[in-house]
């Protein structure tokens, strides 16, 4: 029967072995425990009943639609890139250990800028993740291990926060 | 480079330091297919329904912040004040559905879940009732359903017997968790001309208007306003200020835009709006207050504070809707006492009144928000309190709330402590005298002239 919910009041009205509900009905989790305690199978047309995915409305199709037609500030479409900054006070091996990493996961730098204070440095990298490689998640776990109390510090955002804060 | 290292310095620094986050993305679930002739199926179906929308809202708002490096903070839940669904089962207790929303929310693991409310800023149905009755014995049974009625509105004017209620049901919340300082009130608001689209809490519901499922995102960042004022230093004119405060909401709306665009994007439903609001955490740093004194008043509260703070909400509101078409929420800057530190150094100097406040309320994009009061406040003096800031919002078509803790047991400047982001209060003196004859009168204050712009 199509109905948007099955509840433990339809369940025990039913008198029946089994219940076919639609395939867009949600059967509530008491319906579902009351079926079962009083032996009644609940089931669709086509199988066992298995949760709908949620009906978002008819407003969503549309808005999936037009969100990514919305305009966005864009220096260069083809930027996937990641932003990668390092603070901290300058000793050997920093860039060593930085690009050591970055390469680790499968990432290609396409910028870099350095600037130094007396002992302290600010570096700025823009890396490129790659399809094969390892995601956002897994360079940022990874690269802000890096430093350390009085070394340096890594932060890592997406390049598209930047485009978002700071073109129009 | 596409971007300059000023510009990613920048945006580095406003996350790092000055604690700019996405303070809330919250999911609008519609109910009214829920509404049932039993109020255990409808308890039933409301439970099923939020579970399975926002079962992976927090999956979701997590792998942006890992996706972007964003810190996104709260996930919440809002939906269509529970008044409206359970008026077919004639039910006076409606505790079930707090309860229920209560498990909902648990179970889906968002930290808040508004729309424990109902519409009477013109008169009360039947439901409308008994949901504002059953206001202190849900919040009291539940720990993170908030609860919010609109008792007025610029077009319809002040239900003063709605206030009545409202205050009885204040009293009563306040009383049933004595042992936690009066806590549920922190999680119970009235409205006047209410905002059906607000991400935030306690006053989060999905309005009349709203679609199925509706994803609207919170912004906030104090802190980032306050040292961009900090680096423009003393010198510059109040137009300098303003501009200052404007660019900087600009960049902070922008961020949000993104979250809500690829949160609603992920879950596969309507984006709503973004509401950038300069809402103060206790976190150093984090304070509406400090802003007020580096705009140029001595502490807030002083003279000056509700010029300072008109410029603060009108310069975030500009910049905000520059930054984005779908500004909208309670956009500006709150002012919720407890949960900022300088507010509450105010309050421990004197500084900073319970009438200061009202007459900042009418420039804040909020209202009096959790203020404590002494805990054997008076009903006629709360219901003035109530009234007074509802008036200030209809004549001025201006949303306005109360959020209002009659802190049992204890006495003007006591200190009361809830922790977390609800902060630390000093019980403020409820003004003085009473309102017992206009309590009593009761019925409605009409609507004034500009509210029939038809």
């Amino acid at each position: 029967m199509p109905r948007r919910y099955l509840t433990t009041q339809d369940v025990r009205r039913a008198h029946t072995a089994e219940i076919v509900v639609g395939p867009d009905t949600l059967v509530t989790p008491q319906a579902l425990a009351a079926a079962e305690a009083a032996g009644v199978s609940i089931r669709t047309g086509d199988g066992p009943y298995r949760e709908p995915a949620p009906a978002r409305g008819p407003d969503a199709p549309g808005a999936l639609e037009h969100l990514p037609r919305m305009p966005e500030p864009v220096d260069d479409p083809s930027a996937t890139g990641v932003v990668v900054t390092c603070v901290g006070r300058n000793r050997p091996g920093v860039l060593a250990e930085l690009t050591t990493a970055i390469a680790r996961h499968g990432c290609s730098i396409g910028d870099v800028s350095q600037k130094m204070v007396d002992d302290y440095f600010h570096m700025v990298l823009v890396v490129e993740l790659s399809a094969s490689g390892s995601g956002f998640k897994e360079l940022k776990a990874d690269l802000e291990c890096l430093g350390g109390e009085n070394d340096y510090v890594v932060r890592i955002m997406h390049e598209r926060v930047f485009r978002f804060m700071h073109r129009v | 480079m596409a971007f300059t290292d000023q510009e990613i310095l920048e945006t580095i620094r406003m996350v790092e330091l000055e604690t700019l986050d996405i303070r809330a993305t919250t999911l609008g679930i519609n109910l009214l297919d829920c509404a049932d002739p039993d109020l255990e199926a409808t308890c039933e179906k409301v439970y099923a329904k939020i579970v399975q929308h926002a079962r992976n809202l927090v999956e979701v708002a997590e792998s942006i912040a890992d996706d972007y490096g964003v810190p996104i903070v709260n996930k919440r839940i809002a939906v269509t004040p529970v008044a409206w669904i359970a008026g077919p089962s004639g039910a006076e207790d409606l505790t079930p559905l707090a309860l229920a929303l209560d498990a909902a929310a648990e179970e889906v693991g968002v930290d808040f879940i508004g729309g424990f409310s109902a519409y009477v800023h013109k008169g009360f149905t039947s439901a409308d009732r008994a949901l504002v009755d059953s206001i202190p014995a849900a919040l009291a049974a539940t720990e993170c359903v908030c609860a919010s009625v609109s008792v007025a509105s610029t077009r319809a004017g002040i239900n003063m017997d709605a206030v009545d209620r409202f205050a009885t049901a204040v009293l009563d919340a306040a009383a049933r968790t004595s042992e936690t300082g009066g806590l549920a009130c922190a999680k119970l608001v009235c409205f006047c001309n209410v905002v059906e689209d607000n991400p935030f809490v306690a006053g989060a519901h999905v309005g009349v208007g709203e679609a199925e499922t509706v994803l609207n995102v919170g912004v906030s960042g104090p802190g980032v306003v306050r040292s961009a004022l900090e680096r423009l230093g003393p010198d510059a004119d109040l137009l300098a200020v303003a501009e200052t405060i404007k660019r900087t909401a600009f960049k902070v709306t922008r961020m949000g835009e993104l979250v809500g665009r690829e949160a609603a994007r992920r879950l596969e439903t309507s984006f709503g709006i973004v509401d950038i609001s300069l809402a103060p955490t206790p976190a150093v740093g984090d304070s509406v207050a400090g802003i007020l004194e580096l705009v140029g008043v001595e502490c807030a509260g002083a003279p000056g504070t509700t010029a300072a703070l008109a410029l603060l909400t009108d310069a975030v509101k500009k910049g905000g809707a520059m930054a984005s078409s779908s500004v909208g929420g309670l956009s500006g800057a709150f002012i919720p006492v407890s949960e900022d530190g300088g507010m509450i150094r105010a309050v421990a100097e004197g500084v900073l009144s319970l009438e200061k406040l009202e007459a900042m309320t009418s420039v804040c994009s909020v209202g009096l928000d959790m203020v404590a009061v002494p805990g054997d406040t008076p009903h006629d003096v709360i219901v003035g309190i109530i009234a007074d800031e509802m008036a200030i919002g209809m004549v001025n078509h201006k949303t306005t709330a109360v959020r209002l803790i009659p802190v049992p047991g204890k006495g003007v400047g006591e200190t009361v402590e809830w922790g977390g982001l609800l902060g630390t209060a000093i019980v403020q003196r409820a003004g003085a005298g009473g309102c017992s004859l206009l309590q009593r009168r009761g019925g409605r204050i009409p609507a004034p002239l500009q509210g029939y712009r038809n």
